[in-house]
Protein backbone atom coordinates (compact mmCIF):
# COMPACT_ATOMS: atom_id res chain seq x y z
CA UNK A 1 0.00 0.00 0.00
CA UNK A 2 1.29 3.41 -0.99
CA UNK A 3 0.49 6.34 1.27
CA UNK A 4 1.18 9.90 0.21
CA UNK A 5 0.59 13.06 2.26
CA UNK A 6 0.47 16.65 1.04
CA UNK A 7 0.79 19.94 2.84
CA UNK A 8 -0.32 22.82 0.66
CA UNK A 9 -0.01 26.52 1.56
CA UNK A 10 -2.68 28.59 -0.14
CA UNK A 11 -2.87 32.37 -0.09
CA UNK A 12 -6.29 33.73 -0.88
CA UNK A 13 -7.30 37.37 -0.52
CA UNK A 14 -3.96 38.15 1.10
CA UNK A 15 -4.55 35.77 3.97
CA UNK A 16 -2.54 32.66 4.42
CA UNK A 17 -4.35 29.46 5.25
CA UNK A 18 -2.63 26.19 5.83
CA UNK A 19 -4.43 23.21 4.52
CA UNK A 20 -3.35 19.77 5.45
CA UNK A 21 -4.68 17.25 3.04
CA UNK A 22 -3.89 13.62 3.40
CA UNK A 23 -4.60 11.47 0.43
CA UNK A 24 -4.22 7.78 0.98
CA UNK A 25 -3.65 6.25 -2.39
CA UNK A 26 -3.99 2.54 -2.55
CA UNK A 27 -3.30 1.52 -6.11
CA UNK A 28 -1.82 2.59 -9.39
CA UNK A 29 -4.97 4.35 -10.60
CA UNK A 30 -5.32 6.43 -7.49
CA UNK A 31 -1.61 7.14 -7.54
CA UNK A 32 -2.10 8.92 -10.84
CA UNK A 33 -4.83 11.05 -9.28
CA UNK A 34 -2.34 12.72 -6.97
CA UNK A 35 -1.01 14.61 -9.98
CA UNK A 36 -4.29 16.35 -10.64
CA UNK A 37 -4.80 17.19 -6.99
CA UNK A 38 -1.31 18.63 -6.89
CA UNK A 39 -2.19 20.66 -9.97
CA UNK A 40 -5.28 21.96 -8.18
CA UNK A 41 -3.06 23.10 -5.34
CA UNK A 42 -0.78 24.90 -7.76
CA UNK A 43 -3.81 26.52 -9.36
CA UNK A 44 -4.97 27.83 -6.02
CA UNK A 45 -1.53 29.22 -5.39
CA UNK A 46 -1.74 31.05 -8.69
CA UNK A 47 -5.05 32.51 -7.60
CA UNK A 48 -3.32 34.60 -4.97
CA UNK A 49 -1.27 36.51 -7.49
CA UNK A 50 -3.77 37.23 -10.28
CA UNK A 51 -6.88 39.07 -9.19
CA UNK A 52 -8.78 40.55 -12.10
CA UNK A 53 -11.43 43.08 -11.02
CA UNK A 54 -14.98 42.87 -12.31
CA UNK A 55 -14.55 45.95 -14.50
CA UNK A 56 -11.48 44.34 -16.08
CA UNK A 57 -13.32 41.23 -17.22
CA UNK A 58 -14.78 42.54 -20.46
CA UNK A 59 -12.71 40.11 -22.55
CA UNK A 60 -13.23 37.22 -20.15
CA UNK A 61 -16.99 37.78 -20.33
CA UNK A 62 -17.01 37.16 -24.08
CA UNK A 63 -19.36 34.17 -24.67
CA UNK A 64 -16.57 32.33 -26.50
CA UNK A 65 -14.43 32.48 -23.36
CA UNK A 66 -16.92 30.42 -21.37
CA UNK A 67 -15.11 27.43 -19.87
CA UNK A 68 -17.55 24.85 -21.21
CA UNK A 69 -18.90 23.57 -24.49
CA UNK A 70 -21.59 25.62 -26.15
CA UNK A 71 -25.09 24.29 -25.61
CA UNK A 72 -25.49 23.65 -29.34
CA UNK A 73 -22.55 21.21 -29.18
CA UNK A 74 -24.33 18.94 -26.72
CA UNK A 75 -25.28 16.27 -29.22
CA UNK A 76 -21.75 15.93 -30.55
CA UNK A 77 -20.50 15.44 -26.99
CA UNK A 78 -23.13 12.77 -26.46
CA UNK A 79 -22.08 11.05 -29.68
CA UNK A 80 -18.50 10.94 -28.41
CA UNK A 81 -19.66 9.38 -25.13
CA UNK A 82 -21.48 6.64 -27.08
CA UNK A 83 -18.91 5.86 -29.76
CA UNK A 84 -15.74 6.23 -27.71
CA UNK A 85 -14.67 4.39 -24.59
CA UNK A 86 -13.61 7.56 -22.80
CA UNK A 87 -16.19 9.81 -21.18
CA UNK A 88 -16.32 12.52 -18.56
CA UNK A 89 -14.38 15.63 -17.60
CA UNK A 90 -16.07 17.59 -20.36
CA UNK A 91 -19.44 18.47 -18.89
CA UNK A 92 -21.05 15.79 -21.02
CA UNK A 93 -22.67 12.45 -20.40
CA UNK A 94 -21.11 10.14 -17.83
CA UNK A 95 -23.93 7.63 -17.49
CA UNK A 96 -27.49 6.79 -18.41
CA UNK A 97 -28.56 5.24 -21.69
CA UNK A 98 -26.87 2.35 -23.44
CA UNK A 99 -25.64 4.04 -26.62
CA UNK A 100 -25.53 0.58 -28.06
CA UNK A 101 -26.80 1.07 -31.61
CA UNK B 1 -13.71 5.91 -4.13
CA UNK B 2 -13.54 6.08 -0.36
CA UNK B 3 -10.21 7.87 -0.53
CA UNK B 4 -11.56 10.31 -3.07
CA UNK B 5 -14.51 11.07 -0.84
CA UNK B 6 -12.11 11.63 2.07
CA UNK B 7 -10.14 14.09 0.00
CA UNK B 8 -13.26 15.98 -1.07
CA UNK B 9 -14.44 16.19 2.52
CA UNK B 10 -11.05 17.55 3.52
CA UNK B 11 -11.49 20.26 0.89
CA UNK B 12 -14.95 21.38 2.02
CA UNK B 13 -13.87 23.29 5.16
CA UNK B 14 -11.45 25.21 2.99
CA UNK B 15 -14.30 26.26 0.72
CA UNK B 16 -16.23 27.44 3.74
CA UNK B 17 -13.22 29.35 5.06
CA UNK B 18 -12.88 31.21 1.78
CA UNK B 19 -16.54 32.06 1.98
CA UNK B 20 -16.01 34.09 5.16
CA UNK B 21 -13.38 36.24 3.54
CA UNK B 22 -15.45 37.36 0.54
CA UNK B 23 -18.74 38.49 1.95
CA UNK B 24 -19.18 41.94 0.48
CA UNK B 25 -22.69 43.20 -0.09
CA UNK B 26 -23.32 44.38 -3.62
CA UNK B 27 -26.08 45.10 -6.08
CA UNK B 28 -28.16 41.98 -6.55
CA UNK B 29 -28.63 41.31 -10.23
CA UNK B 30 -31.10 38.68 -11.33
CA UNK B 31 -29.32 35.43 -12.15
CA UNK B 32 -31.42 35.13 -15.30
CA UNK B 33 -33.25 38.20 -16.57
CA UNK B 34 -35.87 36.54 -18.75
CA UNK B 35 -37.05 33.12 -19.80
CA UNK B 36 -34.76 31.52 -22.38
CA UNK B 37 -35.73 28.83 -24.84
CA UNK B 38 -33.22 26.73 -26.74
CA UNK B 39 -34.11 24.50 -29.67
CA UNK B 40 -31.39 21.99 -30.42
CA UNK B 41 -31.48 19.60 -33.33
CA UNK B 42 -29.01 17.40 -35.08
CA UNK B 43 -28.78 14.92 -37.89
CA UNK B 44 -26.16 12.23 -37.55
CA UNK B 45 -25.07 9.49 -39.90
CA UNK B 46 -22.31 6.90 -39.63
CA UNK B 47 -20.99 3.96 -41.56
CA UNK B 48 -18.37 1.30 -41.07
CA UNK B 49 -17.70 -2.41 -41.46
CA UNK B 50 -17.18 -3.60 -37.90
CA UNK B 51 -20.65 -3.92 -36.42
CA UNK B 52 -20.68 -5.20 -32.86
CA UNK B 53 -24.09 -6.82 -33.35
CA UNK B 54 -22.57 -9.21 -35.88
CA UNK B 55 -19.41 -9.88 -33.88
CA UNK B 56 -17.04 -7.32 -35.37
CA UNK B 57 -17.98 -7.57 -39.05
CA UNK B 58 -20.90 -6.08 -40.91
CA UNK B 59 -22.51 -2.79 -41.66
CA UNK B 60 -22.52 -0.04 -39.04
CA UNK B 61 -24.78 2.20 -41.07
CA UNK B 62 -26.87 4.36 -38.74
CA UNK B 63 -28.80 7.60 -38.97
CA UNK B 64 -30.17 9.60 -36.08
CA UNK B 65 -32.32 12.73 -35.96
CA UNK B 66 -32.56 14.48 -32.62
CA UNK B 67 -34.65 17.39 -31.43
CA UNK B 68 -34.71 18.96 -27.98
CA UNK B 69 -36.21 21.97 -26.30
CA UNK B 70 -34.66 23.52 -23.22
CA UNK B 71 -36.61 26.13 -21.30
CA UNK B 72 -34.90 28.08 -18.52
CA UNK B 73 -37.32 30.00 -16.32
CA UNK B 74 -36.24 32.54 -13.67
CA UNK B 75 -38.49 31.87 -10.69
CA UNK B 76 -37.18 34.91 -8.80
CA UNK B 77 -33.92 36.83 -8.51
CA UNK B 78 -32.01 33.78 -7.32
CA UNK B 79 -33.66 30.64 -8.64
CA UNK B 80 -33.87 29.05 -12.08
CA UNK B 81 -35.95 26.10 -13.18
CA UNK B 82 -34.83 24.36 -16.36
CA UNK B 83 -36.88 21.87 -18.30
CA UNK B 84 -35.14 19.83 -20.98
CA UNK B 85 -37.13 17.48 -23.21
CA UNK B 86 -35.79 15.66 -26.21
CA UNK B 87 -36.52 12.93 -28.72
CA UNK B 88 -34.09 11.00 -30.86
CA UNK B 89 -35.21 8.76 -33.71
CA UNK B 90 -32.69 6.42 -35.27
CA UNK B 91 -32.40 3.70 -37.82
CA UNK B 92 -29.56 1.22 -37.42
CA UNK B 93 -28.49 -1.41 -39.93
CA UNK B 94 -26.44 -3.26 -37.35
CA UNK B 95 -29.29 -3.37 -34.84
CA UNK B 96 -31.55 -4.64 -37.59
CA UNK B 97 -29.33 -7.71 -37.74
CA UNK B 98 -30.35 -8.79 -34.27
CA UNK B 99 -32.73 -10.70 -36.52
CA UNK B 100 -31.15 -10.86 -39.98
CA UNK B 101 -33.62 -13.47 -41.27
CA UNK B 102 -36.42 -11.28 -42.60
CA UNK B 103 -37.07 -13.48 -45.62
CA UNK B 104 -36.57 -10.55 -48.00
CA UNK B 105 -33.15 -11.56 -49.19
CA UNK B 106 -30.13 -13.63 -48.33
CA UNK B 107 -29.12 -12.84 -44.73
CA UNK B 108 -25.73 -11.14 -44.56
CA UNK B 109 -23.97 -9.07 -41.89
CA UNK B 110 -23.27 -6.39 -44.48
CA UNK B 111 -26.92 -6.02 -45.46
CA UNK B 112 -29.56 -4.39 -43.26
CA UNK B 113 -32.57 -6.44 -42.29
CA UNK B 114 -36.10 -5.15 -42.10
CA UNK B 115 -36.46 -6.53 -38.57
CA UNK B 116 -38.12 -4.54 -35.82
CA UNK B 117 -34.80 -3.56 -34.28
CA UNK B 118 -33.83 -1.51 -37.32
CA UNK B 119 -35.28 1.60 -35.71
CA UNK B 120 -36.20 3.00 -32.33
CA UNK B 121 -37.02 6.23 -30.56
CA UNK B 122 -35.18 7.50 -27.50
CA UNK B 123 -36.95 10.09 -25.39
CA UNK B 124 -35.63 12.07 -22.47
CA UNK B 125 -36.94 14.49 -19.86
CA UNK B 126 -34.74 16.39 -17.42
CA UNK B 127 -35.74 18.94 -14.81
CA UNK B 128 -33.14 20.93 -12.94
CA UNK B 129 -33.27 23.63 -10.34
CA UNK B 130 -30.55 26.02 -9.25
CA UNK B 131 -30.28 28.53 -6.46
CA UNK B 132 -27.68 31.29 -6.16
CA UNK B 133 -26.74 33.05 -2.96
CA UNK B 134 -27.31 36.80 -2.59
CA UNK B 135 -23.69 37.62 -3.32
CA UNK B 136 -23.71 35.10 -6.21
CA UNK B 137 -20.72 33.34 -4.75
CA UNK B 138 -22.50 30.08 -4.05
CA UNK B 139 -24.70 28.07 -6.40
CA UNK B 140 -26.61 24.93 -5.46
CA UNK B 141 -28.36 22.84 -8.06
CA UNK B 142 -30.17 19.55 -8.38
CA UNK B 143 -31.59 17.62 -11.28
CA UNK B 144 -33.75 14.66 -12.11
CA UNK B 145 -33.91 12.85 -15.43
CA UNK B 146 -35.76 10.00 -17.06
CA UNK B 147 -35.16 8.48 -20.47
CA UNK B 148 -36.40 5.46 -22.31
CA UNK B 149 -36.15 3.48 -25.49
CA UNK B 150 -37.58 0.10 -26.42
CA UNK B 151 -35.07 -2.03 -24.56
CA UNK B 152 -33.66 0.47 -22.09
CA UNK B 153 -34.94 2.68 -19.28
CA UNK B 154 -32.90 5.14 -17.24
CA UNK B 155 -33.57 7.19 -14.11
CA UNK B 156 -31.05 9.81 -13.08
CA UNK B 157 -30.47 12.31 -10.33
CA UNK B 158 -27.71 14.66 -9.33
CA UNK B 159 -26.65 17.61 -7.24
CA UNK B 160 -23.86 20.13 -7.44
CA UNK B 161 -22.36 22.93 -5.39
CA UNK B 162 -20.28 25.76 -6.82
CA UNK B 163 -18.29 28.25 -4.81
CA UNK B 164 -16.76 31.42 -6.25
CA UNK B 165 -14.23 33.44 -4.33
CA UNK B 166 -11.16 35.59 -4.76
CA UNK B 167 -13.39 38.31 -6.31
CA UNK B 168 -14.91 35.66 -8.57
CA UNK B 169 -11.50 34.84 -10.00
CA UNK B 170 -11.60 31.32 -8.63
CA UNK B 171 -14.40 28.81 -8.84
CA UNK B 172 -14.63 25.44 -7.16
CA UNK B 173 -17.39 22.99 -7.95
CA UNK B 174 -18.41 19.60 -6.69
CA UNK B 175 -21.05 17.45 -8.31
CA UNK B 176 -22.42 14.00 -7.92
CA UNK B 177 -24.84 12.06 -10.09
CA UNK B 178 -26.46 8.66 -10.17
CA UNK B 179 -28.08 6.82 -13.08
CA UNK B 180 -30.16 3.73 -12.43
CA UNK B 181 -30.75 1.95 -15.70
CA UNK B 182 -32.68 -1.17 -16.62
CA UNK B 183 -32.31 -3.36 -19.69
CA UNK B 184 -35.04 -5.32 -21.37
CA UNK B 185 -32.67 -7.94 -22.63
CA UNK B 186 -32.94 -8.67 -26.34
CA UNK B 187 -30.68 -11.42 -27.62
CA UNK B 188 -29.66 -12.35 -31.17
CA UNK B 189 -32.58 -14.19 -32.69
CA UNK B 190 -30.78 -17.52 -33.10
CA UNK B 191 -30.00 -17.60 -29.35
CA UNK B 192 -33.55 -17.04 -28.19
CA UNK B 193 -35.41 -19.98 -26.76
CA UNK B 194 -39.11 -19.20 -26.80
CA UNK B 195 -40.76 -20.43 -23.63
CA UNK B 196 -37.45 -20.70 -21.77
CA UNK B 197 -39.03 -18.87 -18.86
CA UNK B 198 -36.70 -15.88 -18.58
CA UNK B 199 -39.14 -13.13 -17.66
CA UNK B 200 -36.60 -10.42 -18.46
CA UNK B 201 -36.18 -11.62 -22.01
CA UNK B 202 -37.99 -9.57 -24.60
CA UNK B 203 -38.75 -10.21 -28.21
CA UNK B 204 -38.39 -7.34 -30.63
CA UNK B 205 -40.13 -9.14 -33.46
CA UNK B 206 -43.75 -10.02 -33.84
CA UNK B 207 -42.98 -12.89 -36.16
CA UNK B 208 -41.68 -15.99 -34.43
CA UNK B 209 -38.34 -17.44 -35.44
CA UNK B 210 -37.75 -21.18 -35.45
CA UNK B 211 -34.22 -22.25 -36.27
CA UNK B 212 -35.54 -25.65 -37.34
CA UNK B 213 -37.14 -23.97 -40.35
CA UNK B 214 -33.70 -23.11 -41.75
CA UNK B 215 -30.85 -25.06 -43.25
CA UNK B 216 -27.66 -24.68 -41.25
CA UNK B 217 -24.46 -24.84 -43.24
CA UNK B 218 -20.87 -25.16 -42.07
CA UNK B 219 -21.25 -27.03 -38.80
CA UNK B 220 -24.89 -28.22 -38.87
CA UNK B 221 -24.67 -29.29 -35.20
CA UNK B 222 -25.29 -25.79 -33.84
CA UNK B 223 -25.25 -25.76 -30.01
CA UNK B 224 -24.09 -22.34 -28.72
CA UNK B 225 -22.69 -21.88 -25.19
CA UNK B 226 -25.16 -19.11 -24.54
CA UNK B 227 -26.87 -18.56 -21.19
CA UNK B 228 -29.08 -15.50 -20.51
CA UNK B 229 -27.91 -12.75 -18.17
CA UNK B 230 -29.23 -12.84 -14.62
CA UNK B 231 -29.02 -9.11 -13.95
CA UNK B 232 -30.75 -6.49 -16.07
CA UNK B 233 -29.73 -3.37 -14.16
CA UNK B 234 -26.87 -0.99 -14.85
CA UNK B 235 -25.96 1.70 -12.36
CA UNK B 236 -23.57 4.61 -12.86
CA UNK B 237 -22.22 6.83 -10.09
CA UNK B 238 -20.20 9.94 -10.86
CA UNK B 239 -18.29 12.24 -8.57
CA UNK B 240 -16.98 15.37 -10.25
CA UNK B 241 -14.61 18.09 -9.13
CA UNK B 242 -13.87 21.27 -11.02
CA UNK B 243 -11.63 24.26 -10.47
CA UNK B 244 -11.49 27.27 -12.74
CA UNK B 245 -9.18 30.19 -12.42
CA UNK B 246 -8.76 33.54 -14.13
CA UNK B 247 -5.06 33.83 -14.92
CA UNK B 248 -5.09 37.28 -16.53
CA UNK B 249 -7.49 39.70 -18.22
CA UNK B 250 -7.38 37.47 -21.32
CA UNK B 251 -6.62 34.00 -20.05
CA UNK B 252 -8.50 31.50 -17.94
CA UNK B 253 -8.22 27.82 -17.18
CA UNK B 254 -10.40 25.03 -15.83
CA UNK B 255 -9.38 21.67 -14.44
CA UNK B 256 -12.02 18.95 -14.33
CA UNK B 257 -12.00 15.52 -12.78
CA UNK B 258 -14.70 12.87 -13.00
CA UNK B 259 -14.60 9.57 -11.12
CA UNK B 260 -17.16 7.13 -12.44
CA UNK B 261 -18.17 3.75 -11.09
CA UNK B 262 -20.49 1.49 -13.05
CA UNK B 263 -21.93 -1.83 -12.01
CA UNK B 264 -24.51 -4.32 -13.23
CA UNK B 265 -25.06 -5.50 -16.77
CA UNK B 266 -22.32 -3.66 -18.67
CA UNK B 267 -22.47 -6.04 -21.62
CA UNK B 268 -24.83 -5.37 -24.51
CA UNK B 269 -27.06 -8.45 -24.75
CA UNK B 270 -27.47 -8.46 -28.53
CA UNK B 271 -23.82 -8.12 -29.52
CA UNK B 272 -22.57 -11.42 -30.93
CA UNK B 273 -19.21 -13.06 -30.31
CA UNK B 274 -17.60 -15.83 -32.39
CA UNK B 275 -15.01 -18.25 -31.04
CA UNK B 276 -12.00 -19.42 -33.02
CA UNK B 277 -12.16 -22.84 -31.31
CA UNK B 278 -15.80 -23.49 -32.22
CA UNK B 279 -16.83 -24.67 -35.65
CA UNK B 280 -18.71 -22.02 -37.61
CA UNK B 281 -22.40 -22.42 -38.39
CA UNK B 282 -24.32 -20.34 -40.92
CA UNK B 283 -27.84 -19.71 -42.04
CA UNK B 284 -27.73 -18.33 -45.57
CA UNK B 285 -24.62 -16.08 -45.42
CA UNK B 286 -25.02 -15.10 -41.78
CA UNK B 287 -22.68 -16.50 -39.14
CA UNK B 288 -24.66 -17.80 -36.17
CA UNK B 289 -23.55 -16.52 -32.77
CA UNK B 290 -21.40 -18.64 -30.47
CA UNK B 291 -22.32 -16.37 -27.57
CA UNK B 292 -23.03 -12.73 -26.78
CA UNK B 293 -20.58 -10.19 -25.44
CA UNK B 294 -19.50 -10.89 -21.83
CA UNK B 295 -17.92 -8.05 -19.87
CA UNK B 296 -17.19 -7.61 -16.16
CA UNK B 297 -20.04 -6.36 -14.00
CA UNK B 298 -18.11 -3.36 -12.71
CA UNK B 299 -15.98 -0.62 -14.21
CA UNK B 300 -14.08 2.26 -12.66
CA UNK B 301 -13.25 5.26 -14.85
CA UNK B 302 -11.11 8.30 -14.20
CA UNK B 303 -11.28 11.30 -16.52
CA UNK B 304 -9.08 14.33 -15.96
CA UNK B 305 -9.61 17.29 -18.25
CA UNK B 306 -8.44 20.84 -18.68
CA UNK B 307 -9.59 23.80 -20.70
CA UNK B 308 -7.45 26.83 -21.46
CA UNK B 309 -9.11 29.75 -23.21
CA UNK B 310 -7.24 32.79 -24.47
CA UNK B 311 -8.80 35.98 -25.79
CA UNK B 312 -6.28 36.87 -28.50
CA UNK B 313 -7.98 40.05 -29.72
CA UNK B 314 -11.39 41.33 -30.83
CA UNK B 315 -11.39 38.90 -33.76
CA UNK B 316 -9.84 35.67 -32.46
CA UNK B 317 -10.33 33.53 -29.38
CA UNK B 318 -8.34 30.37 -28.71
CA UNK B 319 -10.18 27.50 -27.02
CA UNK B 320 -8.15 24.41 -26.13
CA UNK B 321 -9.10 21.21 -24.34
CA UNK B 322 -7.21 18.15 -23.21
CA UNK B 323 -8.43 15.01 -21.42
CA UNK B 324 -6.64 12.04 -19.96
CA UNK B 325 -8.81 8.99 -19.40
CA UNK B 326 -8.13 5.68 -17.72
CA UNK B 327 -10.33 2.77 -16.71
CA UNK B 328 -9.84 -0.62 -15.12
CA UNK B 329 -10.82 -2.45 -18.31
CA UNK B 330 -7.41 -1.48 -19.66
CA UNK B 331 -8.41 1.51 -21.74
CA UNK B 332 -6.19 4.56 -21.71
CA UNK B 333 -7.13 7.53 -23.83
CA UNK B 334 -6.02 11.03 -24.74
CA UNK B 335 -8.30 13.68 -26.22
CA UNK B 336 -7.20 17.06 -27.50
CA UNK B 337 -9.21 19.72 -29.25
CA UNK B 338 -8.69 23.17 -30.60
CA UNK B 339 -11.29 25.71 -31.64
CA UNK B 340 -10.60 29.23 -32.86
CA UNK B 341 -13.75 31.38 -32.99
CA UNK B 342 -13.33 34.13 -35.59
CA UNK B 343 -15.58 37.16 -35.21
CA UNK B 344 -16.25 38.23 -38.78
CA UNK B 345 -18.75 40.93 -37.84
CA UNK B 346 -20.36 41.91 -34.53
CA UNK B 347 -23.14 39.46 -35.41
CA UNK B 348 -21.35 36.62 -37.16
CA UNK B 349 -18.73 34.26 -35.77
CA UNK B 350 -17.05 31.34 -37.52
CA UNK B 351 -16.07 28.26 -35.52
CA UNK B 352 -13.37 26.13 -37.15
CA UNK B 353 -12.35 23.25 -34.91
CA UNK B 354 -10.20 20.15 -34.78
CA UNK B 355 -10.27 17.25 -32.32
CA UNK B 356 -7.92 14.31 -31.94
CA UNK B 357 -8.77 11.21 -29.94
CA UNK B 358 -7.01 7.93 -29.29
CA UNK B 359 -7.56 4.94 -27.05
CA UNK B 360 -5.98 1.61 -26.29
CA UNK B 361 -8.07 -1.55 -26.56
CA UNK B 362 -10.01 -3.01 -23.66
CA UNK B 363 -8.44 -6.14 -22.19
CA UNK B 364 -11.47 -8.11 -23.37
CA UNK B 365 -11.50 -7.04 -27.01
CA UNK B 366 -10.60 -9.22 -29.98
CA UNK B 367 -11.68 -8.92 -33.62
CA UNK B 368 -14.17 -11.17 -35.39
CA UNK B 369 -13.77 -14.88 -34.67
CA UNK B 370 -10.57 -14.48 -32.63
CA UNK B 371 -11.86 -15.06 -29.11
CA UNK B 372 -11.67 -18.46 -27.44
CA UNK B 373 -14.48 -20.16 -25.61
CA UNK B 374 -12.21 -20.63 -22.59
CA UNK B 375 -12.04 -16.88 -21.94
CA UNK B 376 -14.14 -15.42 -19.15
CA UNK B 377 -14.81 -12.04 -20.78
CA UNK B 378 -14.99 -11.21 -24.47
CA UNK B 379 -16.28 -8.59 -26.87
CA UNK B 380 -15.81 -7.71 -30.53
CA UNK B 381 -17.25 -4.21 -30.15
CA UNK B 382 -14.86 -1.93 -32.05
CA UNK B 383 -15.82 0.98 -29.79
CA UNK B 384 -13.61 -0.86 -27.29
CA UNK B 385 -10.78 -1.52 -29.76
CA UNK B 386 -7.53 0.37 -30.19
CA UNK B 387 -7.94 3.25 -32.60
CA UNK B 388 -7.46 6.95 -33.11
CA UNK B 389 -9.77 9.45 -34.72
CA UNK B 390 -9.72 12.91 -36.22
CA UNK B 391 -12.67 15.26 -36.19
CA UNK B 392 -12.95 18.41 -38.26
CA UNK B 393 -15.67 20.95 -37.66
CA UNK B 394 -16.89 24.21 -39.07
CA UNK B 395 -19.70 26.28 -37.65
CA UNK B 396 -21.24 29.67 -37.92
CA UNK B 397 -23.12 31.59 -35.29
CA UNK B 398 -25.42 34.58 -35.67
CA UNK B 399 -25.91 36.66 -32.55
CA UNK B 400 -28.44 39.44 -32.14
CA UNK B 401 -27.36 41.02 -28.88
CA UNK B 402 -30.25 43.49 -28.87
CA UNK B 403 -32.80 40.84 -29.92
CA UNK B 404 -34.34 42.97 -32.63
CA UNK B 405 -36.08 40.08 -34.42
CA UNK B 406 -39.33 39.20 -32.66
CA UNK B 407 -41.91 36.50 -33.18
CA UNK B 408 -44.67 37.71 -30.89
CA UNK B 409 -43.16 37.95 -27.40
CA UNK B 410 -40.26 35.77 -28.38
CA UNK B 411 -37.04 37.21 -29.79
CA UNK B 412 -34.18 35.38 -31.50
CA UNK B 413 -30.91 35.78 -29.66
CA UNK B 414 -28.54 33.35 -31.39
CA UNK B 415 -28.57 30.86 -34.24
CA UNK B 416 -25.80 28.24 -34.40
CA UNK B 417 -25.15 25.95 -37.35
CA UNK B 418 -22.32 23.46 -37.36
CA UNK B 419 -21.02 20.42 -39.21
CA UNK B 420 -18.54 17.88 -37.84
CA UNK B 421 -16.78 15.15 -39.77
CA UNK B 422 -15.37 12.28 -37.71
CA UNK B 423 -12.97 9.64 -39.09
CA UNK B 424 -11.28 6.72 -37.39
CA UNK B 425 -8.19 4.98 -38.69
CA UNK B 426 -10.54 2.12 -39.62
CA UNK B 427 -13.57 1.88 -41.85
CA UNK B 428 -15.67 3.93 -39.43
CA UNK B 429 -16.65 7.50 -40.25
CA UNK B 430 -19.54 9.77 -39.39
CA UNK B 431 -20.93 13.24 -39.90
CA UNK B 432 -23.22 15.42 -37.84
CA UNK B 433 -25.15 18.59 -38.61
CA UNK B 434 -26.09 20.64 -35.57
CA UNK B 435 -28.60 23.47 -35.37
CA UNK B 436 -29.25 25.48 -32.25
CA UNK B 437 -31.55 28.47 -31.86
CA UNK B 438 -31.86 30.49 -28.69
CA UNK B 439 -34.91 32.62 -27.99
CA UNK B 440 -35.65 34.93 -25.13
CA UNK B 441 -39.13 35.77 -23.95
CA UNK B 442 -39.80 39.49 -23.36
Amino acid sequence: MLQVGYIIDVNINHSCYRICVLAFLTNHTLYKMKKIFFALGILLLISSCAVVKEYEKINLNDPDMTLSDRKSDRNITTFHAYREAAAGANGGKTGGGCGCN
Amino acid sequence: MKNIATFIMALLPFIGYAQQSDNTSEYKKRVLETTEIDFLSSYYSQDGENAAVSGGIGTENLTDATGAIIVSIPLNDDDILTIDAGVSAYTSASSSNINPFDGKGVANAFVASSGASRKDVWSNFTASYSHSSDNRNQIWSGKFSVSSEYDYFSLGGGASFTRLFNEKNTELSLNASVFLDTWSTIYPVELRKPGSGNSNEEDDDHESFNIADYTITGNPDYHPLFTPFNSTSRNSYTLGLGVSQILSKKLQIALLADFIVQDGLLSTPFQRVYFADVEDSFIENFHLADDVERLPDSRFKVALGSRLHFYINEVFVLRTYYRYYYDDWGILSHTGSLEIPVKITPHLTLYPSYRYYNQTAADYFAPYNQHFSTEKYYTSDYDLSKYHSNQYGIGVSYTDVFTTTHIGRVAIKTIDLKYNRYERNSSFSSGMFLLGVKFIVD
